[in-house]
């Protein structure tokens, strides 16, 4: 199994976010934030030292959470930093951006690693369906659309027109091309069936975020069915999860760690208005969404739910190895691409949680 | 300026009485109440006309304004909003969706605060009750580019008395400390070269309403109406049918099937 650090390039001060998304920029200090990508790159530096095989960063929007709204831009600058890892794009929101817009990222970013990139696509978090104004139903079929151009625009060796359902490019020819030919290696980041059959058909790896063991080895045990159908057989590295992780030296100290988050562990500034919530699911479902019906407004933000169902590793380095275990027996999980910067927890706190998984973990999940 | 593809609704014209003022006011449509205030006698009709379409309009003319007769009654946008209150009490009793122009967005402002249970929703159009600049003519940011404005020299120079006489050019602090107090979904649109407002005005209303989304129309001066029509339309109408979820487009942007 190898290690993937995911730098989400967190505003130090998210604490003091509203609970609603979209965090208005006025939480936005320069100081502060100049400081966190500072720190965010440190620690994509550090866990490169460490041992971690890949070095992730994500596209999300409208919040400082994840402050990498064009994961590209961030790839290029942590690329100079971290020689060796991987860099992965995990993953871009394709449904919301110009597709050859991304091959030509892609293309650029693979020749300024030397052939080190990795990518994935997804569609995002139904709030981030606002981002760019997409329509929500059609979120799916952009995304499926948008991969296709994205890999015909790295691999096709000439100029090429593109008549689809919902691009049109009458002239593409992507430069520079990437290092890695035909593409680099590509992810589809999902969990919805007919994404992971698509996932299966094209012979790309499969990405899930956050969902428990069972429902990952569900997923993933139809994923490899349909790429055993499709004739080819996935390898480790292309199946990624994506999880949060609280790693201290013993259970104990980890549990007591947990207790002393608990108020703060749950992420501010990513709530949405339960009547906007239900239009996006509403759209997504291809169904009407009948505003005249809406339910008086609550606050979804401030529910609290079991502390410990927040964080999917939590515990001393031999606990953390089972879990992570687990994953890769049932699940077949190759790349474990874990979110160390949750909230109430600083710089100084992840810096020592990677050191301690680079010293106590990397090394035995490494021979998986 | 009018939707060529969407019927001229028969607008009736009415009068009520409220606070001893008569109000003007035109009628048309069914289904759910969308109340405008406005000057009728400038004669913008395409919002009124399309949403017309869906809902029952009542267009009340503010007393004092456009065509009716002189208000020496009133002397503040909250005092004109009770008489509005009122007026739209003898016409209906229930709630609707309140829209309002420059200053008849800050009478509906105090409408809301008010008289929470009347108003579903609230639209405010160019409001100036926040950080309002000094009293210009300058109305548009492309006058060369609207030839059928209507010019009306009189009653401008009527209603910017009026407005004035009502503390229409200065901030009203009062109604910036309640903001928080207003129960209902609101938008509220201001052109991107607005040159009678204060653009800080903007964000205020986005942060003190609790459900308030903030619209800003590109390239449109404070007459919104006169000079992107289609671009105030569809955002007010999409709002008035779907209000903070409006956000979730709906629009397809296939190309081909």
């Amino acid at each position: 199994m190898k290690a993937s650090y995911f730098g989400c390039m967190a505003y130090a001060e998210r604490h003091k976010f509203p609970a609603v998304w979209p965090v208005p920029p006025s939480y936005c200090d320069a100081e502060i934030a100049m400081q966190s990508y500072q720190e965010g790159i440190e620690q994509c530096e550090f866990a490169e030292e460490m041992g971690f095989d890949w070095i992730s960063l994500s596209e999300h929007h409208y919040s400082g959470n994840r402050t990498t709204p064009n994961p590209a831009v961030m790839a290029a600058a942590v690329a100079q930093r971290c020689k060796k890892a991987k860099i992965a794009l995990l993953g871009q929101l394709l449904p919301l951006i110009n597709p050859v817009r991304a091959a030509e990222e892609i293309g650029m970013l693979d020749n300024l690693t030397g052939g080190r990139m990795v990518v994935a696509f997804m569609r995002g978090t139904p709030s981030e369906d606002q981002v760019y104004g997409m329509n929500p139903a059609e979120g799916r079929d952009r995304l499926t659309e948008g991969i296709d151009l994205v890999i015909k625009a790295l691999s096709e060796p000439e100029p090429f027109s593109w008549e689809g359902r919902y691009y049109q490019y009458r002239t593409v020819s992507v430069w520079p091309r990437p290092v890695q030919q035909p593409f680099p290696p590509t992810i589809v980041a999902t969990r919805s069936e007919d994404t992971v059959q698509y996932a299966a058909s094209h012979r790309l790896g499969l990405g899930i975020s956050y969902d428990q063991l069972e429902d990952v080895a569900r997923i993933t045990e139809k994923y490899n069915r349909w790429c055993q159908e499709s004739g080819w057989q996935p390898t480790s590295d292309q199946i990624v999860y994506r999880g949060s992780i609280l790693l201290a030296e013993t259970d104990r100290l980890a549990d007591q760690w947990l207790e002393r988050l608990k108020p703060n562990l749950r992420e501010r500034g990513t709530a949405v208005r339960p009547s906007v919530s239900s239009a996006v699911q509403a759209a997504r479902a291809g169904k009407e969404f009948d505003q005249s019906k809406v339910f008086t407004e609550t606050s979804q933000a401030n529910q609290v739910r079991d502390a410990r169902g927040l964080v999917s590793f939590i515990g001393g380095p031999d606990t953390i190895v089972k879990q992570l275990k687990a994953f890769h027996d049932q699940c077949g999980t190759g790349v474990m691409d874990l979110v160390f910067q949750q909230p109430g927890i600083n710089h100084r706190e992840v810096m020592n949680e990677v050191e301690l998984f680079g010293r106590e973990v990397l090394p035995r999940i490494k021979d998986f | 300026m009018e939707n060529a593809n969407l019927a001229t609704m028969p607008f009736q014209e009415h009068r009520t009485e409220s606070g001893g003022l008569p109000i003007n006011y035109i009628e048309a449509g069914r289904g759910n109440i969308v109340v405008i205030l406005d000057s009728i006698a400038w004669g913008f009709s395409n919002l009124q006309n399309t949403l017309a379409q869906t809902y029952r309009v009542l267009v009340l003319e503010l007393p004092g304004f456009g065509s009716s007769p002189v208000n020496n009654e009133s002397s503040s946008a909250k005092e004109l909003a009770n008489v509005v209150a009122q007026a739209t009490e003898n016409i209906t009793p229930q709630k609707f969706t309140l829209i309002g122009t420059s200053f008849s967005a800050n009478v509906a402002l105090w409408l809301a605060i008010q008289a929470p249970e009347q108003v579903e929703a609230l639209v405010l159009i160019s409001p100036t009750a926040l950080h309002p600049l000094e009293m210009a003519n300058q109305l548009l940011a492309h006058p060369e580019r609207s030839p059928g404005l209507p010019t009306l020299p009189d009653i401008l120079a009527k209603e910017q008395e009026l407005i004035r006489r009502f503390g229409g050019g200065t901030h009203d602090a009062e109604v910036e400390g309640r903001l928080n107090q207003i129960q209902c979904p609101a938008l509220v649109l201001f052109g991107s070269k607005d040159q009678l407002v204060n653009t800080s005005a903007t964000s205020i209303y986005r942060r003190e309403i609790p459900n308030c989304n903030v619209s800003i129309v590109y390239d449109a001066g404070h007459l919104i109406e006169a000079e992107r029509p289609e671009a105030l339309v569809k955002a007010v109408v999409d709002y008035v049918e779907r209000r903070e979820t409006f956000v979730v487009n709906r629009d397809s942007r296939v190309i081909n099937p």
